[in-house]
């Protein structure tokens, strides 16, 4: 097999597509949603909308959840705490800081950044590739989570990760030739771009939504119908 | 009389016997060979292959090997290849090739022209049938019937196919002769083909490069001389002593890479302090050739050495796999706006369309 030319093809034409229903597919979604509509206040508003808003992006902000002293969750379930934390902040690194990837946004949007030095990147990679080890473990473990987990949560599991791990191998010219560690990792995140908008991955744009309504619904202190 | 062999050719051209044995070790080391490789093709006495110092293995089968010829020819190229192997700073090895090993026939080397070296070509052909080695440079085209490359009034791929008919091996150096090259780019006006297109049933090895290290063309001859057989290929019938790792892999700039310092632009400190030219559409991670071990003019310098991102022109389709300055994690297409607005417009048309039905089937219950 040609790898050079299967990578020229997941680098070209199938990138392109995978991103086209990629957008398609996440403007889908936020139609969909958008088209729910907010419910009508049938008490009156006492608080603040705006202020309860700006309160839970704060609070995002400043990641209470993470505060042991804070919130009880924490102590209740660190290991999800800090392997899920881990992985978002190492996904979040790798994505947008990682020299490779910013060059791809360059060549997307016409804009570059700075970004962080390899071994930087490579530790927090390597911290978002065991948590999600991690959290596989837990989920197979717990018997609530168990349950809670059917195929598209395996699924996910597995979209994300085959990015990572492959992108882990290619960096450090493990086991395949770089070309083909290359390939995989090309054609592994053409999957992921393709599965992202039908999946609970979308949580990176959705979040925002229930981060708003949430805030919302906090800031009214009123009486819920 | 017996043939001469090729040290009896060295030592009557005045060389002594110490330059041919120095010779020899710039051979093995042009090679790349650290063990005898396997000599069962080679017509070589079997005691040679055995624990024996690779150098005088090369030395043994030189004395008693006689010359083989080597027809050259030249199609669509710029005779960059041949420039490149005439420049090179290993005299001995390349007058070892050039002189010793007797090319018969090369288009732009010949001091013969016209119809005589034409029929000096048809007898080497002739004399020597089953045995020659053929080192093509530059593509072939196919299109308007191969009228686009002739020599002599006759198209390229006929006298490509007339000479692989009685040639031993045949070795494709450049990327034009290997992958098409240049030529070959899109929209490829001529449909040139590299030579492995074309010839299938003859062992193709292929010397990629723009041009091809010298010494890896001559070192993949000299194999074939001393051993009688071929070096060992990667999947694109490349020599891996010559193309087994990436230039990335030798690179004097890794360790910059390694640390995150890259020039970003070719006039900045980054660029003055040598920093990895990755940003700057280095492709060097996936190119595989000896650009950065062999180097180019002896050892001098090569493109990464002096500034340049490597274009990865020992890879096919190397002028079309993306821009050269542009970084190679960088997709190759690119959505342009009006896919893009296409795209989203599609999905707002999709999912208004479907919201709108499931609320009039809400109002109908």
């Amino acid at each position: 097999m040609d790898w050079n030319a299967f990578l020229e093809f997941t680098r070209g034409p199938m990138f392109q597509v995978a991103l086209l229903i990629f957008i398609a597919g996440m403007f889908f979604r936020l139609v969909r949603i958008l088209m729910l509509g907010w419910s009508k206040d049938l008490a009156p508003t006492r608080g603040s909308k705006a202020g309860g808003v700006a309160k839970s992006y704060l609070k995002a902000f400043l990641i209470l959840p993470f505060y042991p002293w804070v919130k009880g969750t924490f102590r209740r379930n660190p290991i999800m705490y800090v392997a899920g934390g881990l992985f978002h902040l190492g996904l979040f690194t790798v994505i947008f800081l990682g020299t490779p990837h910013m060059l791809v946004w360059k060549s997307l949007l016409g804009f570059g950044w700075p970004t962080l030095a390899l071994p930087i990147v490579d530790w927090l990679a390597v911290g978002a590739i065991i948590a999600m080890l991690v959290l596989l473990l837990v989920r197979v473990s717990t018997p609530l989570l168990k349950m809670l987990s059917g195929p598209a949560e395996y699924l996910n599991w597995l979209v994300v990760f085959l990015p990572m791990i492959s992108g882990y191998v290619m960096t450090h010219h493990l086991f395949f030739p770089y070309e083909v560690a290359y390939s995989l990792h090309m054609l592994s995140i053409n999957i992921m771009l393709i599965w992202i908008p039908f999946s609970r991955i979308s949580h990176f744009m959705f979040y925002f939504f229930s981060r708003t309504a949430h805030g919302a619904e906090w800031g009214r202190v009123s009486v819920n119908p | 009389m017996a043939e001469k062999t090729i040290y009896e050719h060295f030592k009557s051209q005045g060389f002594s016997r110490r330059d041919f044995m120095k010779a020899c070790g710039a051979l093995v080391g042009a090679m790349g060979l650290r063990s005898v490789p396997p000599v069962a093709a080679s017509n070589l006495p079997s005691h040679l292959s055995r624990g024996a110092k690779v150098v005088h293995t090369v030395a043994k089968a030189l004395e008693s090997k006689p010359r083989v010829p080597v027809i050259w020819l030249e199609f669509q190229d710029c005779a960059g290849c041949s420039e490149a192997l005439t420049r090179s700073q290993s005299p001995t090895l390349i007058d070892l090739v050039l002189k010793e090993i007797s090319i018969e026939y090369h288009e732009t080397l010949s001091a013969a022209a016209g119809h005589q070296i034409e029929a000096n070509k048809q007898a080497i052909m002739e004399a020597y049938r089953g045995q020659y080695l053929l080192v093509v440079e530059g593509s072939i085209p196919l299109g308007a019937d191969g009228a686009y490359c002739t020599v002599g009034g006759r198209s390229a791929l006929d006298q490509l196919k007339e000479a692989a008919d009685g040639a031993a091996a045949i070795i494709a150096t450049g990327n034009c002769a290997a992958f098409g090259g240049l030529p070959a780019a899109n929209p490829n006006p001529t449909d040139a083909k590299g030579v492995w297109d074309i010839i299938t049933d003859k062992p193709v090895v292929n010397i990629p490069g723009c041009p091809a290290i010298p010494e890896a063309t001559t070192g993949t001859i000299a194999h074939f001389i001393v051993f009688g057989g071929l070096p060992e290929l990667d999947s694109l019938n490349r020599p891996k002593p010559f193309y087994g790792v990436t230039v990335h892999d030798r690179c004097l700039r890794r360790p910059f890479y390694e640390a995150g310092k890259f020039a970003k632009s070719f006039d900045d400190e980054g660029a003055r302090e040598g920093w990895c030219l990755y940003k700057l559409g280095c492709k060097g991670p996936t190119t595989y050739n000896a650009c950065a071990s062999i180097k180019w003019d002896g050892g001098l310098s090569f493109p990464i050495q002096s500034g340049h991102p490597c274009l990865g022109c020992s890879e096919p389709n190397f002028w079309d796999g993306g821009g050269f300055y542009q970084g190679q994690s960088a997709p190759l297409n690119r959505p342009t706006i009006g896919m893009v607005g296409g795209a989203a417009a599609l999905g707002v048309v999709a999912g208004g369309v479907l919201a709108a039905t499931n609320k009039s089937q809400q109002k109908e219950k």
